[in-house]
């Protein structure tokens, strides 16, 4: 407990009263900076790729409805009578957007928006968000090797394939609306991770 | 034969009577008769001396104490007021007597606190007291301040608040996080790991770093607060 002495002196050294209400519910503070488990993971992950999966079909309408434009004729124009691209050039594209959105999600602030609807947190090793670079790479992994997600249920300490080989993690970072981009949270636990 | 004794317990009619005869008186002797006189007549004349000698002892004693004193009584005085009179006993005091070392030893044998809970009415004290000017010295802005934050009013705001409002994605978070120790226990006990998953992350959390961080820097975050 602060005592009013303490507290006095602290805003005599320019500490400002905090007015502003929380938006972290208390009874989630204990384990704000934990290692997530499958299921939030998961769900975000799920969240992720439907996005994406939505944004393709969008994408597929955008393009059909071009068609007409483009070719109004009774052919189907360059895609042939279906008037839509192929599936495996639209899986193709499905894949790519999801490689690129994750790695702008995590590269920026760590987080997607299935993330940001699970409370989840992309961080390295260094408890920041990764680089571009670590971003990208994870994002490969991840949309190519998604089963790797699984390895956090077993595992000991919530890690997936990706997280051990990469050497990040996702945490619990509850907070509400969309973060900015960059994160000025210095890491003060400074533990490195462990390897299983 | 017999004896006398046992002839007349034969006979009860006999009596047998013991007639003792005294000495005969002895001629008295002249000189042990003087001087037992004059040795009984010694021994009271050196008592009488000697309680007469004691007598005039105490009366004269008595007589001289008495007008000793009565002397004194009336000769004491004169002289003391007189040296009184001449003698400046507060320099005196100072200059002879270590005053701090008698202070502290009637201190140390004293409960202040005590003497004064006894013997002070406190409340009168505080009755008669300005609380009006002790107030005005006191800072109500900074206790208030300190009083909310100490409580932490904010997060009881947010907490009986967001019961009645209902927040949607704390709720799906917060069944997230349910969902993911219940199948990190039902895991553990398959695999039979019997020590607690290791969840330490390097880093702080930006929900945690945002209660830490002065409104700048939250400003920053985006929303983090």
């Amino acid at each position: 407990m602060t005592t009013f002495r303490e507290y006095r002196e602290a805003v005599a050294q320019g500490r400002r009263p905090q007015y502003e209400l929380p938006t972290l519910p208390s009874d989630a503070v204990d384990f704000q900076g934990d290692r997530a488990g499958f299921v939030s993971r998961a769900v975000a992950a799920g969240i992720d790729v439907v996005l994406v999966f939505l944004t393709v079909l969008g994408t597929i309408a955008v393009l059909w409805m071009l068609s007409f434009i483009v070719d109004p004729g009774t052919d189907g124009g360059s895609f042939g009578d279906s008037r839509v691209p192929p599936v495996v050039l639209m899986i193709g594209y499905g894949y790519a957007l999801n490689v690129l959105y994750w790695t702008v999600g995590w590269a920026t602030s760590g987080r997607t928006i299935g993330n940001l609807v699970m409370g989840l947190r992309v961080v390295n090793y260094k408890g920041r968000h990764p680089r571009w670079i670590g971003a990208f790479l994870r994002a490969v992994f991840c949309t190519v090797f998604p089963f790797g997600l699984l390895w956090v249920i077993v595992s000991g300490a919530n890690r997936s394939v990706q997280d051990v080989v990469i050497r990040t993690s996702v945490i619990y970072d509850w907070v509400a609306g969309i973060p900015g981009l960059g994160s000025k949270a210095e890491p003060t636990t400074g533990s490195e991770p462990t390897s299983e | 034969m017999t004896s006398g004794a046992d002839e007349a317990s034969d006979d009860p009619a006999r009596e047998i009577v013991l007639v003792t005869r005294p000495a005969g008186p002895r001629a008295p002797n002249p000189v042990e008769a003087l001087r037992e006189v004059v040795s009984n007549s010694v021994g009271m004349a050196a008592y009488t001396a000697s309680t007469l000698a004691s007598l005039i002892e105490q009366t004269v004693s008595y007589a001289v104490e008495t007008s000793v004193n009565a002397a004194l009584d009336r000769v004491v005085p004169a002289i003391a007021d007189a040296i009184i009179e001449r003698l400046d006993l507060t320099d005196l005091v100072l200059e002879q007597v270590d005053l701090n070392r008698i202070i502290t030893s009637a201190l140390d044998g004293l409960d202040l606190t005590q003497l004064v809970i006894d013997r002070v009415d406190v409340n009168a004290i505080v009755a008669e007291a300005d609380i009006d000017a002790v107030i005005d010295r006191v800072p109500i802005i900074p206790l208030a301040d300190y009083v909310i934050e100490e409580i932490d009013l904010p997060q009881i705001i947010r907490d009986s608040t967001s019961g009645i409002a209902g927040d949607a994605m704390n709720t799906v978070r917060r069944q997230g996080v349910g969902a993911d120790q219940v199948v990190s226990r039902i895991v553990d006990r398959i695999v039979l790991r019997r020590r607690q998953r290791k969840l330490d992350a390097p880093g702080s959390p930006e929900s945690l770093a945002a209660r830490s961080t002065d409104d700048s820097d939250r400003g920053s975050e985006g929303g983090t607060t």
